[in-house]
């Protein structure tokens, strides 16, 4: 660090013409010196595991046997034509519906929030800060206490549900309500995220708008549909990104929800992924539905980086 | 909310409209306060009161013990002392590179600028769900498997702190940069005198977002810390379930002591830092 600050004085107070220019040179490179630590990080724990990602899909890599050789294409034919084609199918259609429903939870439910948690008051203010705070709530607590509102036998929604006369659901053993059970705990801590993002975009709309609408004699309604939503529609593209890519990444939720069950209902891809690699220890087939789920992400980044260029960023 | 005419009138007059409004905003945030309410009530019963077919609403009796039973016999000490660990660790090194890239990539002259500026954005496109494979077998031939250096590492750096930092620092005039360089400031002079101070609340922000990250990881943690002494709180919840597998249904009362035990800071964080932690998100996504 020292030597750093002395490059800076030289840099500063050129002494001669001779020095200039290597002191020049040497400036830009401390001021590479800045970007290093953060990119040789990244090459090692980022670029270099994904081209030994597909070098490994590659392989016949098993962590049970000491040795693994080169097989081409054998993996990926098992993926797309063996056995394994079954469960990337099953996965991909698991993961899309538990996407949809994310999505449809921060967008819907995070626009209706924003509508009525809109009014500037200090309750109104504490309010939004409850609904918010699930967001901060460890995933492993809240697919707990949801494991427990869920139970079949003695959790409060089936005991609620009972009074209205309605049967116990098999919440999270039911085939089609798995899903839906998980998307419960999803969906509570995500929408308060969807309503801030939409709050602070609708704050930024000129009340001239409005003003001018009500006088043309547009109601409320009118108003929200032909004003507030499309100018709303760079967050709802921003959200519909993000929420996506994230969304396909569930993977913590599931784990503790419902371990993928029942029958594979549930199984989500990166819970796939994990199976095949750390209960398995079948590093190829892993290997390979990881390469596939990464070119899924970058399909989809890349896709809607080039339709909306200045719209929305990447970044979360 | 037809009712209200939208020039607001002065004085007192509230359609039905405005109560309808404030009964629906009570409901719901009532209702999203439940699971929150549901997991400290279940945590002070005892056993028999959790599992009665018709539940109590609130616990009778408070059962502190539960709480104990799991700090100590569940180990949760332990978790609570990697989790900080950890996540300290995560944050100190994010900070420290990221304010140093950030700066590199705002500030500095160097051929390739963009490019690698491009290559560090390019790493939010490739997450651990994506890498942690051969992550994990190269964790473990550097034998970091439950260690705290493989819990932390590979989440050393992070593009999205570096993005939105070099962001905050190109926004600040250059002549500010200018002067303390006058004042005879060196770059790390110019970052912690300067740009640091002139951006400490997105760096709050940002570091904010950070650190809940690392408290509530679970992905990676699981991987690479499988044995008990280097497991996170997180990974020990789930545990909790696990261990009493077939009847799992017995100790939920203990496991809802967990819950509330792993996120008890990042909620006293979020009330005392509520506006910073309100806006973390909101302030990435307009960005």
């Amino acid at each position: 660090m020292l030597i750093m600050a002395n490059t800076e004085l030289s840099v500063n107070k050129p002494t001669g013409k001779k020095t200039l220019m290597s002191s020049r040179t040497r400036s830009k490179f401390v001021d590479f010196l800045f970007v290093l630590p953060a990119l040789a990080l990244l090459a090692v724990f980022t670029y270099y595991p994904v081209a030994k990602l597909v070098q490994i899909s590659l392989t016949d890599w098993n962590l049970l046997n000491p040795t693994w050789e080169f097989v081409g294409l054998k993996n990926w034919k098992w993926l797309f034509a063996g056995t394994g084609a079954k469960y990337l199918w099953n996965s991909l259609k698991v993961t899309f519906l538990y996407s949809l429903g994310e999505i449809f939870i921060t967008m819907v439910g995070g626009i209706i929030f924003a509508l009525i948690f809109k009014r500037l008051t200090s309750g109104f203010s504490a309010m939004r800060a409850i609904v918010f705070v699930p967001k901060y709530v460890a995933m492993s607590s809240a697919a707990m206490v949801f494991l427990v509102i869920l139970n079949t036998d003695y959790g409060i929604l089936n005991y609620l549900l009972s009074l209205i006369g309605i049967e116990k659901v098999n919440w999270l053993d039911g085939k089609s309500t798995a899903l839906i059970s998980v998307l419960f705990c999803t969906g509570w801590r995500v929408v308060g995220y969807g309503m801030m993002i939409y709050l602070s975009a609708m704050m930024g709309i000129s009340s001239q708008y409005y003003e001018a609408a009500s006088l043309d004699g547009a109601n409320k309604t009118v108003q929200f549909f032909k004003i507030t939503l499309p100018l709303l529609s760079p967050t709802t593209l921003f959200l519909l990104v993000t929420t996506f890519l994230s969304s396909m990444k569930v993977f913590q939720s599931i784990d503790i929800m419902t371990s993928g069950g029942p029958n594979r209902a549930t199984e989500v891809f990166v819970y796939q992924i994990y199976q095949y690699a750390m209960v398995d220890f079948r590093m190829d087939r892993a290997a390979t539905s990881a390469v596939m789920f990464f070119a899924i992400l970058l399909i989809v980044t890349v896709g809607t980086m080039k339709y909306s260029n200045n719209v929305v960023t990447y970044d979360s | 909310m037809n009712n209200t005419a939208a020039p607001r009138l002065h004085g007192k007059r509230k359609g039905a409209g405005y109560h309808i409004q404030t009964v629906a905003a009570v409901l719901i945030t009532l209702f999203m306060l439940f699971p929150l309410y549901w997991m400290i009530a279940t945590s002070l019963k005892s056993a028999e009161e959790a599992q009665l077919i018709i539940p109590t609403l609130y616990p009778h009796g408070l059962h502190f013990e539960n709480y104990l039973y799991v700090l100590t016999k569940a180990n949760f000490l332990k978790y609570y002392w990697n989790t900080i660990v950890m996540t300290v660790g995560i944050m100190v090194l994010q900070v420290g590179t990221g304010t140093l890239a950030a700066y590199g990539f705002a500030c500095g002259q160097f051929k390739g600028r963009e490019v690698l500026f491009y290559i560090v954005l390019g790493a939010l496109m490739i997450p651990l769900q994506v890498t942690f494979i051969p992550i994990y077998i190269m964790c473990a031939n550097w034998n970091l498997t439950d260690t705290f250096l493989g819990l932390i590492l590979p989440e050393a750096v992070s593009a999205y702190y570096i993005f939105m930092l070099r962001n905050t620092f190109m926004a600040i005039d250059q002549s500010y940069v200018d002067a303390g360089r006058i004042d005879g400031l060196g770059r790390l002079g110019i970052i912690r005198h300067v740009l640091v101070p002139m951006s400490k609340a997105s760096i709050f922000t940002v570091t904010l977002v950070t650190f809940s990250n690392g408290w509530n990881a679970y992905f990676w943690p699981k991987i690479i810390a499988r044995n008990e002494v280097r497991r996170v709180l997180t990974v020990g919840l789930a545990q909790l379930k696990n261990t009493f597998a077939g009847q799992a249904v017995a100790n939920y009362h203990q496991i809802m002591a967990g819950a509330v035990l792993a996120i008890i800071p990042l909620v006293i964080l979020f009330i005392v830092f509520q506006k910073y932690m309100m806006t973390g998100y909101s302030k990435a996504a307009m960005k």
